[in-house]
């Protein structure tokens, strides 16, 4: 399904935060929105999650740290059945199955409450609890940078293999074009509060035409080994 | 030269560092990379004596570390400062505390260095971006000339830029100031570009060790292989086109 919307835009304190932002993601599309701390990414992917379900369609959002999504008071499993509740969905064991097994997180014990968790396994339930109801768009603020390199790279992998699977789109949000260039096939540049730039990963990579795009492109990682 | 020589710490009846033996010259910089629960904040625990050693020896130039008066830069920045205070109290505080005067234009040139402006230091850390707060940081850890300076995740808060801006002014500072620089990471690209020997822990143990770039060309062990694996998955480290 295709998702899209016009003008919105966010003011704080008199000061527009957002300009007025259009977009279109199309159906299982992966999409990098990047920029640099401060560029507005988070606004707006906080905004078009709002906007989106306002006009009736299917969004998730995983925040970038587990702490944002957990009550470390309760337990896995009260989690999930709370997802569920919330999406008006009854309780459904083979989906659970399927989407803890497509996450690898099926050796975990849902009677323990979050904390006993590793931080890699507490951020894999966040996202297989965001999928519950195949949304139609994932968003995903930083989804690695509480995780450990390894668990990091192994979750992105495992999550795209499922969302290719469902068609289901993905905005990766982050301030590493590095990471974002490995995971979207499509990169939006913010910069001041607007997408200065719209752009395939490859073309970007190769010829990013404005500044912000050409700093991002020139950190994006530490260093270039020969072939 | 800093001297750990097999070195064991345990906590809470379990072993969170053994055997650990590495060494690093005076002017060099070692990164020691790993996983969370490895035992790298533990090692900077160790070589700051805030850890009771089960086993082994640490030392600097063959005396106590503590006698060298080591600095660290901590991983998040702001809440490295008492938000009450202005920043320059804060970071003329290890010269106060040593009673030392630094040099005539030390302060001056060093936030030249970092590429922070005087009058900065005349605000609250709430006042300051993040990277500025960052950059305040390591001017404190500098500021009394410590010779072997300690960074624990020092850009695990900052975006991918202000991340190698910083790493390039703190190596500049380093062939200026001629410090030894440990740096705890678990950022596998930044311990390539800027170490010159890489330590991987596991589990506590030193997995392997050696140069960093022959480490990133040809990790010895499949935990190393499988760091530097990722650390190309998730685009810090790449092929050249």
């Amino acid at each position: 399904m295709k998702l899209s919307f016009t003008g919105l835009s966010v003011e704080r304190s008199g000061r527009n935060i957002l300009h007025p932002t259009s977009l279109r993601i199309e159906a299982g599309e992966r999409v990098g929105l990047i920029g640099t701390s401060g560029s507005g990414k988070s606004t707006l992917g906080h905004a078009l999650v709002d906007e989106l379900r306002t006009l009736g369609q299917s969004i998730a959002h995983v925040p970038q740290s587990p702490d944002e999504a957990l009550d470390p008071l309760r337990s896995i499993a009260f989690h999930w059945r709370e997802a569920e509740r919330a999406l008006g969905l009854d309780p459904n064991a083979a989906r659970q199955q399927e989407l803890f097994h497509a996450l690898r997180i099926e050796d975990g014990d849902v009677g323990k409450r979050s904390w006993s968790w590793s931080r890699g396994m507490q951020q894999r339930f966040v996202i297989a609890m965001a999928l519950i109801g195949t949304p139609d768009l994932l968003v995903l603020d930083e989804p690695t940078s509480a995780l450990d390199p390894v668990v990091a790279a192994s979750t992105m992998t495992l999550l795209r293999e499922y969302l290719s699977k469902r068609q289901t789109a993905m905005l990766l949000i982050t301030h590493d074009l590095g990471l974002a260039s490995r995971h979207a096939e499509r990169l939006l540049v913010m910069q001041d509060g607007q997408i200065v730039e719209d752009a395939s990963t490859d073309q970007l990579l190769e010829a990013p035409a404005t500044k912000a795009a050409q700093s991002l492109s020139t950190h994006r990682s530490w260093l270039q080994l020969p072939c | 030269m800093l001297k750990v020589d097999n070195v064991a710490v345990r906590r809470a009846k379990s072993v969170t560092l053994r055997d650990v033996t590495l060494t690093l010259p005076s002017g060099r910089t070692l990164a020691v990379v790993g996983e969370s629960g490895a035992g790298k904040s533990t090692l900077i625990a160790a070589i700051l004596g805030l850890v009771k050693l089960a086993r082994g020896t640490i030392s600097w130039n063959n005396q106590p570390v503590s006698a060298c008066r080591p600095a660290l830069v901590m991983q998040e920045p702001r809440a490295a400062f008492n938000p009450a205070l202005k920043l320059r109290r804060s970071v003329m505080e290890p010269v106060k505390a040593r009673s030392i005067i630094p040099e005539m234009g030390r302060l001056e040139r060093l936030c030249d260095g970092l590429e922070l402006p005087p009058d900065l230091l005349d605000r609250r850390p709430a006042e300051v971006s993040i990277g500025q707060a960052q950059r305040v940081g390591i001017l404190r850890a500098l500021i009394a000339a410590p010779p072997l300076v300690l960074f624990d995740e020092p850009l695990s808060a900052l975006d991918a830029v202000t991340q190698k801006h910083t790493a390039r002014l703190i190596a500049d500072l380093q062939s200026e100031e001629g410090f030894a620089a440990l740096i705890v990471t678990h950022d596998l690209g930044y311990a390539a570009a800027y170490s010159d020997e890489i330590v991987v822990l596991n589990k506590g143990r030193v997995e392997e060790a050696g140069p960093a770039r022959s480490f990133i060309e040809s990790p010895q062990t499949a935990y190393g292989k499988t760091l530097r694996d990722a650390a190309f998955a998730l685009g810090a480290l790449e092929l050249a086109a």
